[in-house]
């Protein structure tokens, strides 16, 4: 079988969406087929532009391939008799942006009909599809607030599950992912106060350069200072994994995330419960209270009891336990994703 | 420098096509420019080309490259005001293949406007180049005899050269090149029936159908030569590439008017094996001079077989040739240095 994956680029960048399209490609031949990836450039400046890169979508003839996997706009509105849409992106600014009036469309007449042509093309090619899923739920609400469209969530699997292996507990609570006001980690620092004896390890970028002082200022006026470990930079994938292999439990308590969050498929993988809070948004998917981690109101108290709770060797070792079964009874992987996206 | 490779490929199909663009990338990255590799899925398709043509045309790099460099058709069609064209060939059905069997439409008004447009465009979206080269002199003659345009001819070096190794000159004629009818690998095969030294023959390379290879082996044995010819048709890995023309006699190359001299020539080259050729085979010779750096003789089995034989009964004349066509590559300029410069130019 030959599948191409066909997305959008914008040059030089290369950020998620790029390391997505890579490791389905590299996953589709792993499962045995013949597969590659093209991205044709796309820019949407003056909006009028738009029309064009739609017209160009449209004439690009695509021959040799017995499927072809669409990610984004324009993308997907390239024709094919056998497509499967796996939405990562529409036009936001069409969309979400326009309402929110943050668009490079303006709100004339004309920029109703672009808009108009845009959200048209997008219903044609999504009618045209094999079948269409979203690449997260947030994409997954707006195509069913503004395309009328219910279509299942397949989120990105872990990309590197190999270097989750697993390992000794020693003994300490890791916080990873990005360090900032929306991660809230001075409120885990705070709970700290309510666990005595629980180690803290956070790790991650921090999101501007005061961030490691703020923590370390609050640890020392706390009196925790001694059980918080602070490395905040980005870590290579070996490093991350190691501080996640040996760690006793994870914690992840952004407010109100759009997916389940890499750090908690990473420790889930890892054979690790994970702490969350009840506001966490969709890391709430699968963190299950007391079946994979436990979930706690959003206050130093309550996360200082769940810190205490999962110290416990062999209640953490239970929980982790179902959570690496959930992964995979939930096909959060790449084999299972990849089987979705042939079938 | 920004520098935006852009070609034209049928999607899944890899090929010399595709690795001129992704060789020069690493060349260009070596040299410390930022390159974004671009293909655009094409289809080989007569009826819809001008559409395809009319998109790629369309496409908006912004301000992201400095410069934009072209290879495959369409892709020289694309607008940027700092375009070089590196042109490999015209869609040669329209050009100068329309008046043989391989014209894939029927020569009818309808079809003839086609071509005439076609021809047109090419035209224009090579004259708004800044720098137009071609890959070899034959696509240079093209594009001066369709197009009324001068091409600078600039060879395609193969990637990392250093890696080819000479040993000794052994008893084997060895051929690395897809097995397609075109690349005329039964020319070969018969021309080894008709030899009167115990000389062998490797064919490797992959197949787009299996019909040729199944042709060939079905050749050799009705020759009664399963003994002395290896065929090998799958894709050769790049050292067992290496390993293959180390020790061989010489390499041979007999393709039907192909447009230039061909990877494999350059390889044995590299090799120190002079290539064994045919007259009619477009743009080899412009590599390989008879007698001086290789064998060009008619396209005949017994012409080749009477080449393949007196190489293998006169090992020093294989080596001296072989010697010689290392030399060529240096006297023609094929390399990644001349190549990045003109380029960039």
């Amino acid at each position: 079988m030959k599948v191409l994956v066909l997305t959008t680029r914008v040059p030089f960048i290369h950020g998620g969406a790029e390391e997505l399209r890579d490791h389905l490609v590299a996953n589709l031949i792993r499962h045995g087929v013949d597969a590659e990836a093209m991205s044709i450039p796309f820019t949407w400046n003056p909006a009028e532009r738009l029309l064009d890169e739609m017209w160009v979508a449209r004439s690009i003839h695509v021959t040799n391939a017995d499927r072809v996997i669409a990610l984004k706009f324009p993308a997907y509105l390239v024709p094919h008799h056998n497509k499967v849409l796996w939405v990562l992106h529409q036009y936001r600014q069409a969309y979400d942006l326009w309402d929110a009036g943050q668009s490079n469309i303006p709100d004339t007449p004309r920029g109703l009909e672009i808009r108009q042509m845009i959200t048209g093309a997008d219903d044609r090619a999504f009618a045209e599809a094999q079948a269409v899923y979203a690449g997260s739920p947030v994409s997954q609400q707006r195509l069913r607030r503004y395309n009328g469209l219910e279509v299942p969530v397949l989120p990105a699997p872990l990309n590197d599950p190999e270097l989750f292996t697993g390992g000794p507990m020693d003994g300490y609570i890791f916080a990873g992912g990005r360090v900032g006001n929306a991660k809230r980690q001075k409120l885990l620092v705070r709970a700290l106060q309510h666990a005595p004896g629980v180690r803290l390890v956070i790790a991650g970028p921090p999101e501007s350069p005061g961030e490691a002082d703020e923590l370390r200022r609050l640890a020392a006026e706390l009196g925790v200072e001694s059980r918080v470990t602070l490395d905040l930079r980005f870590l290579t994938r070996p490093e991350l994994a190691t501080l996640v292999n040996n760690a006793t439990a994870g914690v992840y308590i952004p407010f109100d995330e759009d997916s389940v969050g890499y750090v908690t498929m990473e420790a889930f993988q890892a054979g690790k419960p994970v702490i969350t809070t009840t506001d966490s948004g969709g890391v709430l998917e699968i963190v299950k209270h007391e079946e994979t981690g436990l979930v706690a109101e959003p206050t130093p108290e309550a996360l200082g009891a769940a810190f205490r709770a999962l110290s416990i060797p062999a209640k953490a070792a239970s929980l982790g336990k179902a959570a690496q079964q959930l992964l995979e009874a939930r096909e959060l992987t790449w084999p299972a994703t990849i089987a979705r996206l042939l079938s | 420098m920004r520098i935006g490779l852009v070609s034209s490929a049928v999607p899944l199909i890899r090929g010399g096509g595709r690795f001129i663009v992704d060789w020069l990338a690493a060349e260009l990255r070596r040299r410390g420019h930022e390159v974004e590799v671009i293909f655009i899925p094409t289809a080989d398709d007569p009826e819809t080309l001008l559409v395809q043509m009319a998109a790629l045309q369309a496409m908006e790099f912004g301000d992201a490259f400095d410069r934009v460099i072209t290879f495959r058709p369409p892709a020289h069609v694309i607008r940027h005001p700092n375009k070089v064209c590196w042109f490999i060939h015209h869609v040669r059905v329209f050009y100068d293949l329309w008046d043989t069997r391989y014209r894939p439409v029927p020569d009818n008004a309808h079809f003839r406007a086609l071509r005439a447009t076609l021809m047109e465009a090419d035209t224009a979206a090579l004259k708004e180049a800044r720098l137009l080269f071609s890959n070899s002199q034959v696509v240079a003659d093209r594009v001066d005899r369709y197009n009324g345009l001068k091409a600078e001819v600039l060879y395609p070096p193969v990637f990392e050269p250093e890696r080819f190794r000479s040993g000794g000159y052994g008893e084997e004629i060895v051929s690395v090149c897809r097995l397609e009818h075109h690349k005329r690998q039964h020319l070969l095969i018969e021309a080894l029936s008709m030899t009167r030294t115990p000389v062998r023959l490797r064919l490797c390379g992959a197949s787009f159908g299996d019909d040729y290879v199944a042709s060939l082996q079905e050749t050799a044995r009705r020759l009664d030569l399963e003994d002395r010819v290896v065929i090998d048709a799958r894709w050769i890995e790049e050292e067992e590439k290496v390993a293959a023309l180390e020790t061989a006699l010489a390499s041979a190359y007999a393709p039907l008017d192909e447009d230039s001299y061909g990877y494999p020539t350059l390889e044995a080259a590299h090799a120190r094996r002079c290539t064994i050729t045919v007259s009619d085979s477009g743009g080899v010779p412009e590599f390989v001079q008879d007698g001086v750096n290789g064998v060009v003789v008619a396209p005949e089995p017994e012409a080749l077989a009477e080449a393949f034989d007196r190489l293998y009964a006169d090992r020093a004349l294989a080596a001296r040739l072989g010697a010689a066509a290392h030399d060529r590559i240096g006297a023609l300029g094929v390399d990644w240095d001349t190549v990045v410069s003109r380029l960039l130019a």
